[in-house]
């Protein structure tokens, strides 16, 4: 009983390029202080230059660095079984032509996909129609409701996407931020299976 | 005669009914009512919310399929634009293309941070097409 050792391995951590990786930095060791302070200095693995961006540590590889170190240890795992080391180099800069060139390539496609969209659902007769319900008068530009309507149009992508609110209103993620957050799970979920050798087995072990 | 009339109202009623139950699945998709309930911190009062959308399409059919003259003043359709507007630009901005597409481009050209000038190319764009088509293009 007093060898035991749970082992918690963090979701996803960040190192820099050469950074030597201990236990400590990507797993929770709960256990005799002594025994824990000792293997939680095990270094684990060195970040080379060729190393890619993503290493994936799996369960059983820090398993056997544990027992190697001490094999009367009992280990307890809990939480998730493998850690995706993300490898930072120095700060990606941003490139201020291609954000340029992107932020005009949604302007001009959200422009003319709404001017699409109008054309679609005959929103001028409709705009029209409603002129002629509300005031009794023919006007072939009822600009008096689709000048309001242009500005209202933005205002409610503003209001969904809720980046003016945010402090105000409450806490609670917006639509976008829970996006960001499956995409992000979706490539760990990828890396997870594809990057880590100790889920794939090929024929012949190459 | 008689016949003829019920199945005339048979006909307009099954009519009416596919296409309210499938208004009604386009909103829900889109979860632009939970998000106005997330917004205002309003969600006991959802059953109203339904109720405004049920009485909002019957008056829009209503007025759409008759010719009604309301004769009111003018200043009534600043308000009703306006809303028109948030409206759909609610239903634009919940369109999940457009959700997907922010992460991808952001970790793409690594601005992460910047996203929300994406988000305000999108919104700019959408102002500044319908304002072109109301006031140029449809003279055209």
């Amino acid at each position: 009983m007093d060898n035991l050792v749970y082992v918690r391995m963090r979701h996803r951590v960040q190192v820099r390029s050469n950074q030597i990786v201990k236990i400590k930095d990507i797993a929770k060791l709960l256990g005799q202080p002594v025994l824990v302070k000792e293997l939680e200095e095990t270094v684990l693995l060195k970040v080379t230059n060729e190393d890619n961006n993503i290493i994936i540590v799996d369960l059983v590889q820090l398993v056997k660095e544990i027992l190697d170190q001490n094999a009367d240890i009992e280990i307890q795992a809990i939480g998730p079984s493998q850690t995706i080391i993300e490898v930072v180099y120095e700060k990606k800069k941003v490139s201020w032509p291609l954000f340029i060139a992107v932020w005009i390539l949604l302007f001009v496609g959200a422009a003319i996909t709404i001017m699409n969209f109008h054309v679609d659902v005959s929103m001028q007769t409709v705009h029209q129609k409603l002129f002629k319900i509300i005031t009794g008068k023919e006007d072939s530009k009822p600009l008096l409701i689709q000048i309001p309507y242009s500005f209202g149009l933005g205002l409610g992508m503003i209001l969904f996407f809720n980046h003016f609110f945010r402090k105000r209103f409450n806490e609670e993620p917006s639509p976008l931020e829970v996006e960001m957050f499956n995409y992000q799970q979706d490539l760990d979920q990828y890396v997870i299976m594809n990057e880590n050798k100790e889920s794939i087995k090929k024929i012949d072990d190459n | 005669m008689t016949i003829k009339i019920i199945f005339t109202v048979f006909v307009g009623f099954a009519g009416g009914l596919a296409v309210g139950a499938g208004f009604v699945a386009f909103l829900t998709v889109l979860k632009v009512i939970p998000r106005l309930t997330q917004l205002t911190k309003t969600m006991k009062m959802i059953q109203h919310y339904e109720w405004a959308i049920v009485l909002g399409v019957i008056t829009g059919a209503w007025l759409g399929l008759q010719n009604n003259i309301l004769s009111l003043n003018k200043a009534f359709l600043v308000p009703i634009g306006l809303a028109d507007g948030i409206f759909n630009g609610l239903l634009a901005a919940a369109l999940t293309e457009v959700l997907n597409v922010f992460p991808l481009i952001s970790k793409r050209i690594g601005i992460q941070e910047k996203i929300v000038y994406l988000i305000m190319a999108i919104v700019f764009g959408k102002i500044a097409g319908s304002l072109f088509q109301w006031i140029y293009f449809v003279d055209i």
